[in-house]
């Protein structure tokens, strides 16, 4: 093993030879991989955590580029979903350590396999409800995972250590709803997400080193342009339905079968028991309907005033609604019921 | 007696752009309800339809999360730093203040 890239971070005490080999050896899950999720996987695979995989549904957009840092034009222009583009990328970055990336929805039928021997898992996601999920399965499996969101120049970050700590559920027993007018509004800023991203990265760190008296144990948040922090300590709560009762309400649900994307129009659909779809066949029979673009990972299908874009795997993200019933028709009509 | 009640970035906008607000109170609810009858647009971020702190937002005395105090009944004085905390769903998606 070439050390020589790790020597600045070697001399770092916390960190020494030692901690180098214990990194190297570590594996790591990130959920997500738009903003936070882009900017922790730079830092984890230059650090050289041994192992990354990331998940993630999504696509490249340009709009994407302002702030998600592992991508570029030409992943946009490609419509390269993100797990493969982050992969790509981050294998000529560090060609040391495992990449792995996966073009999944995360729910609850996938989400124990996905994680299940992991050192730790790292939030990169955009929604309480794949959290609440990642939360039942971090607890169930005893796996420490990272909290981290960012709106406007706002952060908020908190390190959930299963049995020892407050876990998702003690600190927010329900999710936020309602209210969504501040969504398209508020916007977001790069340096919120590095700020947000350096926190989780770091505590990320301090658990694979095995420091966690070193972590910082709070709910952490900070404003980047007016530089205020707001740091509480929440307790576990005893009566907690996840970390208390031991009971995983999302794990047991069935997976949505549709999920509504806030803040930019779209809705998810998602198949229970997707069969599979074979693109080119698709590509085929849409182009009949209206111009289709297709590459090994995805379909794009155009239909005035909508964009269907279909997965291999069934799951389809439908732009130009947020109606789910006006989805789920597009999708009966062009995918398939 | 006055407490300092510390807003949110998220929350700034329906609070008159104000990092903090000094209120009379002897009780966080006292608190709370003399911060949203300054700030009228905050209720409802704040509370839910039957006049409930929302879940998913999180009030502070000091260092110490109110709902394992005595809630809203929780005694304030002098000097005492009452923290709203709210969730952020955020991410790429921009998705909600969730306040």
């Amino acid at each position: 093993m070439n050390m020589d890239k790790y020597s600045r971070q070697i001399l770092f005490r916390p960190i020494g030879p030692e901690g180098q080999e214990k990194l190297l050896a570590s594996k790591a899950v990130l959920v997500g991989c738009g903003a936070l999720g882009a900017a922790q996987a730079n830092v984890l695979v230059r650090a050289g955590v041994g192992a990354l995989r990331i998940i993630d549904r999504d696509f490249v957009e340009e709009s994407n580029l302002q702030r998600q840092w592992l991508f570029d034009e030409h992943d946009a222009a490609e419509n390269l979903p993100k797990a493969v583009a982050a992969e790509r990328k981050l294998r000529a970055i560090n060609s040391g350590v495992q990449v792995e990336g996966v073009v999944a929805d995360v729910t609850s039928r996938n989400i124990e396999e996905l994680v299940r021997g992991c050192d730790v898992i790292l939030d990169g996601t955009d929604n309480f409800e794949t959290r609440y999920l990642m939360n039942d399965a971090a607890v169930k499996l005893g796996i420490p995972w990272i909290y981290g969101a960012v709106v406007a120049s706002s952060a908020l970050t908190m390190t959930i250590l299963p049995g020892r700590g407050p876990c998702l559920a003690c600190v927010y027993p329900s999710p936020p709803q309602g209210l969504h007018e501040t969504c398209d509004t508020a916007g977001i800023i790069g340096p919120a997400v590095g700020w947000a991203s350096s926190i989780q990265v770091t505590e990320a760190l301090k658990l694979l080193l095995g420091r966690e008296s070193e972590l910082h144990g709070t709910l952490f948040a900070f404003d980047v342009w007016r530089n205020r922090a707001q740091q509480v300590k929440p307790p576990i709560d005893p009566g907690c339905r996840v970390c208390g009762a031991r009971t995983f309400a999302h794990l047991e649900e069935g997976g949505a079968a549709h999920v509504t994307m806030c803040g930019r129009n779209s809705v998810q659909i998602h198949q229970r028991d997707s069969r599979g779809l074979d693109l080119k066949l698709l590509k085929a029979r849409l182009e009949q309907f209206g111009p289709v673009k297709a590459n090994d990972f995805l379909l794009k299908f155009a239909l005035e005033p909508y964009e269907l874009t279909v997965f291999p795997d069934g799951r389809a993200i439908i732009k130009g609604t947020q109606d789910a019933a006006v989805a789920r028709g597009l999708y009966a009509k062009y995918v398939g019921a | 007696m006055a407490v300092k009640v510390v807003i949110p970035t998220p929350l700034r906008q329906f609070a008159g752009k104000k990092d903090s607000v000094e209120i009379d109170a002897s009780t966080v609810g006292e608190a709370l309800a003399g911060l949203t009858s300054q700030f009228g647009d905050l209720r409802k971020h704040l509370f839910n339809e039957e006049g409930k702190l929302r879940s998913f937002v999180n009030v502070y005395v000091n260092d110490e999360d109110i709902r394992f105090l005595q809630k809203d009944q929780t005694p304030v004085h002098e000097s005492d730093v009452i923290s709203i905390v709210p969730s952020i769903a955020g991410g790429s998606l921009i998705c909600c203040i969730c306040s």
